[in-house]
């Protein structure tokens, strides 16, 4: 009954949104305005402006950095949230404490010898994406998950827990903040060469250094968001 | 009804958003709450994605012999970003569900009515 109720409400909702996707442009249309307002622009200046031949890399770290910015903090935020929450003093129910599921199946040694096997491969696949992302599929946030995945996978096969992380403490602080402290650098060296933050040189004959700094965004970017998603996810699993 | 059937592709859309909502409204573990609202995030990427292809369209890639007409880079590069907003919504969510796990004992919501 209630369910039923639900389903007619959601089904209620849909008319308005069906309405209003009627009326949009079609999908593929040239002439729609997301192809006229400023995409013809990137499209036309946007290799020799940003320094990035992938385009989607240079409106996302040159044209619209400062909401890059922002969101490279929110995943750093996001992950000092998880940590603030999931270690509160708080006393934790006895019942709980019986051994995870993580430590009660060993992992069969054919996957764990599979995963070593293609660990350097994955990094390798991992790094290339970060680095080539300017002028080629992928970029930092791409082969910062490729990265993440493998630490995660590296971490369940070795064993590493909250108690014993795969990277030391330390080196893993500074590492997740990697791509606030990117963005930050590169935005002062803006500021600095530009008089604007973030602001890239314009010039005709500093295309590297413009490459150059979408680079050191997008290492920032991707070893950031691999330790971050290395911490989620040793937050979440406990020891 | 015209506009309707050439925008079909937005319209799978809307059927993926309303199946999420369902999900959140009608749902009353905490889990499955959190896996219809990531349905709802999917369906609202896949449409902002769509609007940006372009008939015959490649990649926005503009190397050297590359040739147009190419895909919107704008709506790809919000996109994500909003990824990457989701997926920190995602992670926190499931931290907050922990922690009410080990508080409560239940990630019902109807139980979590009760457990006061």
């Amino acid at each position: 009954m209630r369910q039923a109720l639900v389903a007619i409400t959601v089904a209620i909702a849909a008319v308005p949104m069906l309405l209003a996707v009627a009326g949009l442009p079609r999908p593929g249309d040239a002439q729609a305005p997301v192809h006229t307002h400023v995409a013809a622009r990137y499209v036309a200046e946007g290799a020799r402006e940003t320094g990035a031949e992938n385009l989607v890399t240079g409106v996302l770290l040159n044209y619209r950095a400062l909401d890059t910015f922002g969101e490279v903090m929110i995943i750093f935020t996001a992950l000092a949230a998880v940590m603030a929450v999931l270690s509160s003093a708080a006393p934790r129910r006895p019942e709980d404490d019986a051994p995870g599921i993580a430590s009660a199946i060993p992992i069969s040694p054919v996957v764990a010898f599979i995963i070593r096997l293609t660990a350097p491969f994955i990094a390798v696949f991992g790094a290339f994406v970060i680095l080539k992302g300017h002028v080629s599929p992928g970029g930092g946030f791409q082969g910062g998950v490729i990265l993440g995945a493998l630490l995660m996978l590296l971490s369940l096969v070795l064993g590493r827990g909250l108690e014993r992380p795969l990277l030391p403490v330390p080196l893993a602080r500074w590492l997740q903040a990697a791509g606030p402290l990117a963005f930050a650098a590169v935005g002062m060296l803006g500021l600095a060469l530009t008089g604007a933050l973030l602001g890239y040189p314009a010039g005709p004959d500093q295309q590297l250094l413009r490459e150059l700094m979408v680079i050191v965004l997008e290492l920032g970017i991707g070893i950031g968001g691999a330790a971050i998603i290395l911490g989620l996810f040793l937050e979440m699993r406990g020891d | 009804m015209a506009g309707l059937w050439g925008n079909i592709d937005y319209a799978a859309f809307v059927v993926l958003f309303c199946i999420g909502l369902y999900i959140i409204i009608a749902k009353q573990n905490l889990i499955k709450k959190l896996l219809g609202l990531n349905i709802m995030e999917t369906a609202v990427f896949a449409f902002i994605v769509t609007s940006g292809m372009v008939d015959g369209g490649t990649a926005p890639i503009v190397g050297a012999g590359a040739t147009g007409p190419f895909a919107s880079p704008l709506p790809h590069a919000l996109i994500l970003t909003g990824i990457v907003v989701a997926v920190s919504i995602t992670a926190l969510a499931l931290s907050l569900i922990i922690e009410i796990y080990r508080q409560c004992g239940t990630i019902e919501a109807d139980e979590l009515k009760g457990a006061e």
